[in-house]
């Protein structure tokens, strides 16, 4: 299960179908704030966000979800073109440009080193 | 009757009682009467004592007047000293002319006249005390032309060790403008003699696009009698020219005439770099931040395009045409993505400059084109003679010869020769160490509307094919690395093709670490 962030609706969802395409279970969150209300409830394997948000950013969830579960896989995703330096604190950190497929692997990868999980079941 | 200052009459006489008569007469005058018996008792008398007038018989036993006369006459302190001979015999006009030839002044003859003699000595008397006192005046005035004449050299060595302990060059001029005067440092920097350069000679050192104009300004405040003020280039001695900030101010007397002009130049050049270096880091950060903030606000929507096609390319409900569209619309957003990944490079550097070899990258770029070069029918020369290690971002070097060779492949599209030459060499401007890259071309060379124009942002000459960033992006990456890039072009019927040139120091003092190269580009 894969929790994804994002404050822009349209990126969000085609985030979510892309990664749902790739056979993996996508829930989303419109803010970091919403998204740690998910997390206090729901069993989540990682958490892609956007680290430009009004609001709490990318960066800050990524702390606070360090900071309750230092285990929790968090992958940080960004059209900016400086990597923040307070991002480190996320696994990975992937640039917006670099297209769907380049998303599918590092979300894998993260997971694969994290969880040793070996990656999602085939998508249809 | 007082006299202000007495003088010294000597009287010679072998005879007392003529001395005696003598003193009788001179007496009122009140002057020093001295007596002396004989010729050599009158000498002992003038070498002790300032005399003003002898007055001495001419016949006299052992040496008599006119011998005395000559003596007198050959000490060079006595040549003027007045002397009054008094003869007892018949004068006659021989004799008379003998005195004179000895130089005396004067004769009386016996009998003694006691007002002519009186008359005869206070004359004498006078005009001693007078040409004492002009004397006196003299030294007086000497003495003060030369203490004046001390304090001036002193003020003008003063002067002189001023405007030579100064950083700027001066000068002075001469009413007309006309320069008389260099320091030191104008010698110095300019490796001119005064010869070469006094007057208007100055003009050797001037560079010919500034020198009318420097000229007119001057011309124009000599005659005017305004302050002169100018920045332009001179020349020094190693043929370079610096730039200068030129003042002279006018020079006046009492009278409030200009008597001269004294000028200086201030050497502005690092100033002048460092203001033009500002302004160009300025614009170069603005469009940067510029650039980041729109590839931004690019991306996020580039994102969700992207993966919406990527959803929709294998979408079963699509018939072979749709397809087709998508896959067109797949390949242009790949070229957007394309612009502002390259604006925008997002390798995660080292946040150390690490030792790099060039050849190594060089190697990389060629091995990554070698498809291209193959399918042109470029025949490519290698001339490595160094591994050429500096210190930087692998990335970012590779990044300058992707584009300098990715360019010439694209010159050449009906084939040619890619020459890539690496060598140990220096910098141009200040002989520091590094290395040279040059990729020459056997392309169709640059047209030369063009050429000032290639290190501009979004400046391309590939149509649709460029994004117009590559050029200016190698060249802020070689600047970020204090070195230079170059090139020359030829478009000479049979001869064509293009050579860029890049220089890298083996070691610059400030490479940041990065991680975009658009961001300190």
């Amino acid at each position: 299960m894969i929790l994804c962030v994002d404050d822009e609706k349209n990126p969000l969802v085609l985030r979510k179908l892309v990664l749902e395409r790739a056979g993996y279970e996508v829930i989303t969150a419109g803010s970091g704030k919403e998204a740690l209300e998910i997390l206090s409830s729901r069993a989540v394997d990682l958490v892609l966000s956007d680290h430009l948000m009004p609001g709490m950013s990318g960066a800050e969830l990524a702390k606070e979800i360090k900071n309750q579960n230092p285990q929790m896989p968090v992958v940080l995703i960004s059209g900016v073109n400086d990597i923040p330096a307070e991002a480190d604190v996320a696994d990975a950190f992937v640039s917006k440009v670099e297209g769907p497929e380049s998303l599918r692997r590092q979300v894998a990868a993260v997971l694969l080193e994290k969880t040793g999980d070996t990656g999602p079941p085939l998508g249809q | 009757m007082s006299t202000p200052m007495p003088v010294n009459i000597l009287m010679v006489d072998d005879q007392p009682g003529k001395l005696l008569s003598y003193e009788a007469i001179l007496g009122p005058l009140g002057e020093n009467l001295l007596k002396a018996n004989s010729g050599r008792e009158a000498l002992e008398y003038l070498l002790r004592t300032d005399i003003a007038v002898v007055l001495m018989d001419v016949s006299m036993p052992d040496i008599d007047g006119f011998q005395l006369a000559d003596m007198i006459r050959e000490h060079p302190r006595f040549q003027k000293t007045a002397i009054i001979f008094i003869s007892a015999v018949h004068l006659t006009d021989g004799d008379r002319i003998k005195g004179y030839e000895r130089g005396a002044v004067d004769y009386i003859s016996v009998p003694v006249i006691p007002e002519l003699l009186r008359a005869k000595v206070t004359v004498f008397a006078e005009l001693y005390r007078k040409t004492q006192q002009l004397e006196k005046l003299n030294r007086e005035l000497e003495q003060r032309v030369a203490e004046r004449t001390e304090a001036l050299r002193e003020s003008e060595n003063q002067f002189r060790s001023l405007a030579n302990s100064i950083p700027q060059l001066a000068w002075m001029a001469d009413a007309s403008g006309s320069i008389f005067w260099y320091n030191q440092r104008w010698y110095d920097y300019t490796g001119t003699t005064l010869d070469e350069v006094k007057g208007w000679g100055w003009d050797v050192v001037h560079h010919p696009d500034h020198l009318q104009q420097v000229t007119e300004k001057f011309r124009h405040s000599i005659s005017t009698g305004e302050q002169w003020e100018d920045t332009f280039p001179l020349r020094g001695k190693d043929g370079n020219y610096r730039w200068f900030l030129s003042r002279a101010v006018p020079i006046q007397d009492v009278n409030g005439k200009i008597v001269r002009w004294f000028g200086t130049n201030t050497d502005i050049t690092e100033r002048k770099q460092a203001e033009e270096a500002l302004i160009k880091s300025e614009r170069l950060a603005a469009m940067g931040r510029l650039a980041g903030i729109i590839a931004h606000e690019i991306n996020n929507p580039l994102e969700a395009i992207s993966n919406a096609f990527y959803l929709l390319r294998d979408h079963p409900s699509l018939d072979e045409e749709a397809r087709y569209y998508s896959k067109l619309a797949e390949e242009e957003l790949a070229r957007v993505a394309h612009i502002t990944k390259q604006t925008l490079s997002f390798y995660r550097e080292s946040q150390q400059a690490v030792a790099v070899s060039l050849s190594e990258v060089l190697d990389n770029v060629i091995e990554l084109q070698s498809r291209r070069l193959q399918v042109n029918s470029i025949v490519l020369e290698r001339q490595i003679e160094t591994t050429g290690v500096v210190q930087g971002y692998a990335v970012e070097l590779k990044q300058v010869f992707l584009n300098l060779i990715g360019n010439a492949i694209q010159a050449m599209p009906e084939g040619g020769r890619l020459r890539v030459r690496l060598v140990q060499s220096s910098d141009r401007r200040n002989g520091r160490p590094g290395v040279r890259v040059s990729i020459y071309d056997t392309g169709t060379g640059i047209l030369p509307e063009h050429a000032k124009r290639i290190f501009e942002p979004f400046f391309s000459t590939k149509d649709a094919k460029g994004t117009g960033l590559g050029l200016w992006i190698s060249k802020g990456i070689v600047q970020k690395y204090e070195g230079t890039i170059r090139f020359r072009s030829l478009r000479n019927g049979r001869v064509h093709g293009t050579c860029f040139s890049v220089f890298i120091p083996a070691v610059a003092t400030t490479v940041p670490p990065t991680r975009a190269a658009m961001l300190v580009a």
